[in-house]
């Protein structure tokens, strides 16, 4: 009796969770004459990988049309989700799997060595897969496209901007891999041009205010890389450093739009567009992705906040476009 | 979306299950058998995935890595279990504690990088996503991870069969009948954390072999998960195994049956941002299982008056 309760129990619960499958799901393109299957693994909602992914679906769509069917899962942060996801993908023989960060990515080149990866939203390959010698291309079945903003130009752009200050605060997320690396460049190139760097990172968005506040009052500029943790959180990073009158410079647009006064900008759109290129290549044009180098961002663009800047005083040359 | 897709998904849910399983058995430890909330789990899984990818960076055999990564486990639950019996803070408290000071421990494990990968094609890796299928079964990951959680499952065996092993089980079943027979019962309860978190920690450096990867968020969840295959698995094979080994496997068999569960839900394509919820509600409905049970149905409670009296404490204490 108590088995048999347990099994209706289970029964009931597959089925429910069977029919929580969304409609989208159900078009069954097994039959519809898809023949490219692509996978999309993204760690997390968030604006700039999911524009990223929208880019990649936008090139694959127009440069394929039906001929491509593309399956979208989010691991809602959760690194251990990437590699259900993966499995997921490698079962179903998918003919790519496109990786949007770099857990993503790990969990994909873990997964599989025949399929095809591409990656996108990742800084430094040669980091996230432990390459030494890393010359730009990965080789075997993976390649792809870096968020990698020019570190150099954005220290020099703090020059430009700032040649009068002295100290610069550099605020991340300790958990983001990325962030680090971008840090440890930054602070090198920021030394060079004679600038006194101090790192304030920071765990979660708890510790975020005191972090922030500890960081505006001992600097005169505040760099933010492109991090994940402060592109969720820009409100609280804003209303401690605008009244405290210390201006961000930010890693990308997202971040500068919501605190920052500048940024030398690259479009999270623009690489994920230019991944569903190479993806179409791979597919349609039997291009071989063990030749392909990583690519980068195609076109920076340097912009400044209009309000934040007025508010602080700060003049902006006529070469920087306004952020919408 | 076919049939096809599932079932050869299926192997390498299985793999991964297996390896929370270990996970499940350490949070049996302390959540059955001691009857407390043991949260420490989300640092201690991190901390050994940390340290078997940098030993194993560093040079060092899969073996000796795996061992260190059971040792610092054993630390942290040592340090749990002294802030709860030396420093008097409740257990589930402490064990917070512990797991917030890991996050910055695991950062320094690493060398104050977030994520380190261990690329499977420069490493020889024990476990590996892509040993599920298509290789020789000696180096398939399933066959690996049963094999490691069958020796475990022996030792906890013979360990919990000893002398003191029953006084550490009798310890969660009733600490004050402990304390009158004389029993240490503050010392029981940091070995049996420091054991858990050992078992977890090590199960950590699996995980992070599997995946490719150590990363400082890996531990995040693990609680809920590793609860979740506690849970199932006693509500499945809780009347069926009565054996201690057998309540063991079927951790084993509830972390497996989990993550089938959500490779179905995966490979069924649900709206991908609802995962988090259904995890949640597959979590729920099994907790739920053995409280209907008790409520609504006689022959739980015959089998209580018929001597079934670990399951009665059960049903009191959740």
């Amino acid at each position: 009796m108590k088995k048999l309760i347990t099994g209706i129990l289970l029964v009931v619960m597959m089925l429910s969770l069977a029919a929580c499958g969304g409609d989208t799901a159900d078009d069954d393109s097994s039959n519809t004459g898809a023949v490219y299957h692509v996978g999309v693994c993204q760690l997390v909602e968030h604006d700039a990988l999911d524009a990223a992914t929208e880019g990649f679906v936008d090139a694959l769509e127009e440069k394929l049309g039906d001929a491509v069917e593309i399956e979208v899962q989010l691991a809602q942060g959760e690194p251990n989700n990437c590699t259900t996801i993966i499995n997921n993908f490698v079962a179903g023989n998918v003919d790519l799997i496109m990786a949007n960060a770099t857990p993503a990515l790990q969990a994909a080149v873990s997964g599989t060595d025949t399929i095809p990866i591409l990656g996108t939203s990742v800084t430094e390959y040669g980091v996230a897969l432990g390459i030494d010698n890393f010359n730009g291309t990965v080789g075997g079945n993976v390649s792809g496209t870096s968020d990698l903003a020019p570190l150099d130009g954005q220290a020099a752009m703090i020059q430009e901007l700032f040649p009068e200050a002295k100290k610069v605060g550099l605020l991340y997320c300790s958990a983001e891999a990325n962030s680090q690396y971008q840090i440890d460049v930054v602070t090198e190139e920021l030394t060079k041009l004679g600038y006194e760097c101090t790192p304030y990172s920071f765990s979660d968005s708890n510790d975020l205010a005191t972090v922030a506040t500890s960081a505006a009052e001992n600097s005169d500029v505040i760099y933010v890389p492109t991090d994940n943790k402060c592109a969720d959180n820009t409100g609280i990073i804003d209303n401690v450093c605008r009244p405290a009158k210390v201006p961000v410079v930010a890693g990308e647009e997202g971040i500068a739009s919501g605190c920052g006064v500048a940024t030398l900008s690259i479009s999270y759109y623009d690489i994920g567009y230019q991944t569903g290129v190479m993806a179409a290549e791979i597919l349609a044009e039997g291009a071989d992705i063990s030749t392909m180098p990583i690519a980068y961002a195609p076109s920076v663009t340097k912009k400044y906040n209009a309000e934040i800047c007025q508010e602080l005083g700060i003049t902006i040359p006529d070469d920087y476009v306004a952020i919408d | 979306m076919n049939i096809d897709a599932l079932i050869n998904g299926l192997p390498g849910a299985a793999a991964q299950g297996l390896i929370w399983g270990i996970v499940a058995i350490g949070i049996y430890i302390t959540y059955k058998i001691l009857d407390i909330a043991d949260l420490t789990v989300d640092g201690s899984l991190g901390t050994g995935g940390a340290v078997c990818v940098m030993m194993m960076l560093a040079g060092y055999s899969n073996g000796m890595s795996l061992a260190a990564a059971f040792v610092i486990g054993m630390v942290t639950g040592l340090v749990t279990g002294l802030l709860n019996t030396v420093m008097g803070i409740p257990a589930i408290l402490a064990g917070i504690l512990t797991q917030l000071g890991l996050y910055s421990v695991n950062l320094k494990i690493m060398g104050s990088r977030a994520n380190t990968p261990i690329n499977p094609n420069n490493y020889d890796l024990l476990v590996s996503l892509r040993n599920v299928k298509n290789v020789p079964f000696y180096e398939n990951a399933i066959f690996i991870t049963a094999v490691i959680t069958l020796v475990i499952v022996a030792i906890l065996y013979l360990f919990f069969g000893t002398e003191f092993g029953c006084t550490l089980r009798a310890t969660g079943g009733s600490e004050a009948m402990c304390r009158a027979q004389g029993v240490n019962v503050e010392f029981n309860k940091v070995v049996g954390l420091t054991i858990s978190n050992g078992l977890v920690a090590f199960a950590g450096g699996l995980l992070a072999q599997y995946q490719g990867f150590a990363d400082v968020n890996m531990g995040r969840g693990a609680i809920v998960i590793g609860l979740a295959a506690v849970v199932i698995g006693e509500a499945i094979f809780g009347r069926i195994f009565s054996n201690f080994a057998l309540n063991l496997i079927a951790m084993s068999l509830g972390s497996i049956i989990y993550y089938l569960v959500l490779q179905v839900v995966i490979w069924r394509g649900l709206d991908p941002q609802l995962l988090k919820l259904l995890s949640a509600i597959i979590v729920a409905i099994f907790l739920a299982i053995p409280y209907f049970k008790g409520k609504y149905f006689n022959g739980v409670i015959l089998a209580r008056h018929s001597g079934s009296e670990k399951g009665d404490a059960e049903n009191a204490g959740n």
